[in-house]
């Protein structure tokens, strides 16, 4: 099981180069030596050398990077200081939920309490009508026109330096585009709360915990152009599953397959071609 | 082996960090590891950064040059002086050495709202900067 979880990190690392010319040679080459070699596999260093690799990558750039380079960072540590330990498998399940529970809780704390625009749904209602990678969700889901979407996002776009129309157009936003940010908003949070709550809640919630977090990345990254988080979270996921429960590392492993599908195959497009 | 908590508390403190770095210095909540992506609005797309040159017999808003849109990134992820500082001081270089007289370089980072009810969009004044070239 420890070798499925480095393995998919590795391939987690190598499907997503990131990072300035310094960076991403180092970090392709880590990846690399980790799935030739087993016993580079199993080396703390050759960890650490990623965690650190990531870190420089964050603060060259600081602070454009996403937040899943940082757990990154962080879980490339975690493998390295596990593979330390008398039980390296024990010591990588534990550090991973905590990680993936405090990065979820830090997720719902910025939705529920500090950001103003999102449990009143503006988030999703905007970012469906202005983000282009959620163009063909929208259209697909919304049933909106490409005319009807160039006309919302037209209306979407401020005026300069703070200026208003006296007679602003109206944005055009079907019910079912409106239930679905509805959806969208509420399911989020409650399965992020659900997620971090079950992650920080110990080893009694074990099967509940898998099931939500898999629930979590198979909903979620169906939709949110953001594989390289999901493939982090479900590796995360993966090292938390006890060895005699062969089944479930699977389904993680095809999950983080789905994941990739989801990424290269663009589905609602096609769905939307065929649908016309 | 308490060292397995290292991961565990450099999240919390870099998370803990961000927060108060978004709530008292406008760092965009989706950057600076705080997990707060997907939760606002208030992201790159919907920042933005005008860059008005003056100088003697001059005064003209800039384009973003490709050369500076890492800098105006940061800058408008990150409004504080040091990171707007450095953009002027790119635009000013950047000016003089295309032959063009200048002599300060104002920043503006605007951010656009969004009415609760009909979405209607208005741009909000984030942050001004002004440099004098020295």
């Amino acid at each position: 099981m420890l070798d499925t979880v480095l393995r998919l990190t590795a391939i987690a690392v190598l499907l997503r180069p990131m990072g300035p010319w310094f960076v991403q040679p180092a970090l392709l080459a880590l990846g690399a030596v980790a799935l030739i070699s087993r016993r580079w596999l199993r080396r703390s260093s050759l960890w650490a050398a990623v965690s650190l690799t990531v870190a420089i990558r964050i603060a060259d750039d600081w602070p454009l990077a996403d937040n899943h380079i940082y757990l990154l960072a962080y879980w490339a540590l975690a493998i390295a200081l596990a593979l330390r330990a008398e039980d390296a498998p024990a010591a990588l399940a534990t550090t991973s939920r905590w990680l993936l529970g405090f990065a979820f809780v830090f997720a719902v704390l910025w939705k529920v309490v500090w950001s103003p625009d999102f449990l009143d749904q503006r988030f999703f209602r905007v970012t469906l009508l202005t983000d282009p990678r959620f163009t063909e969700v929208t259209m697909l889901i919304g049933g909106l026109s490409a005319a009807d979407l160039a006309a919302d996002r037209a209306a979407l776009a401020p005026l300069p330096h703070g200026a208003e129309l006296i007679d602003p157009p109206v944005i055009a936003e079907p019910p079912r585009l409106k239930a679905f940010a509805a959806i969208s908003t509420w399911g989020v949070v409650v399965l992020e709360a659900v997620v971090a709550a079950l992650m920080l809640a110990g080893s009694r919630a074990a099967r509940l915990r898998h099931a939500a977090l898999l629930l979590f990345c198979i909903v979620t990254y169906a939709l949110a152009p953001v594989a390289g988080f999901g493939w982090l979270l479900l590796v995360m996921g993966l090292a938390q599953v006890d060895p005699a429960h062969v089944w479930l590392a699977r389904t993680y492993v095809a999950v983080f397959l789905a994941v990739l599908f989801y990424s290269e195959v663009p589905w609602p497009g096609l769905l939307l071609d065929a649908i016309r | 082996m308490r060292t397995r908590f290292v991961p565990m508390i450099l999240l919390i403190a870099v998370a803990i960090g961000q927060i108060v770095l978004a709530r008292a210095f406008g760092l965009t909540p989706w950057k600076g590891g705080g997990f707060g992506m997907f939760a606002t609005l208030d992201h790159a797309a919907f920042r933005r950064v005008d860059i008005v040159v003056d100088a003697p017999g001059r005064s003209e808003a800039l384009e973003i040059p490709p050369s500076l849109e890492v800098d105006v990134a940061r800058a408008a992820s990150f409004p504080v002086p040091w990171l707007l500082a450095r953009l002027a001081e790119g635009v000013a270089a950047r000016e003089r050495r295309n032959g063009r007289a200048v002599e300060r370089v104002t920043l503006t980072v605007w951010r656009t709202a969004f009415d609760r009810i009909t979405l209607r969009a208005t741009d909000q004044p984030l942050r001004t900067f002004v440099y004098d070239v020295p």
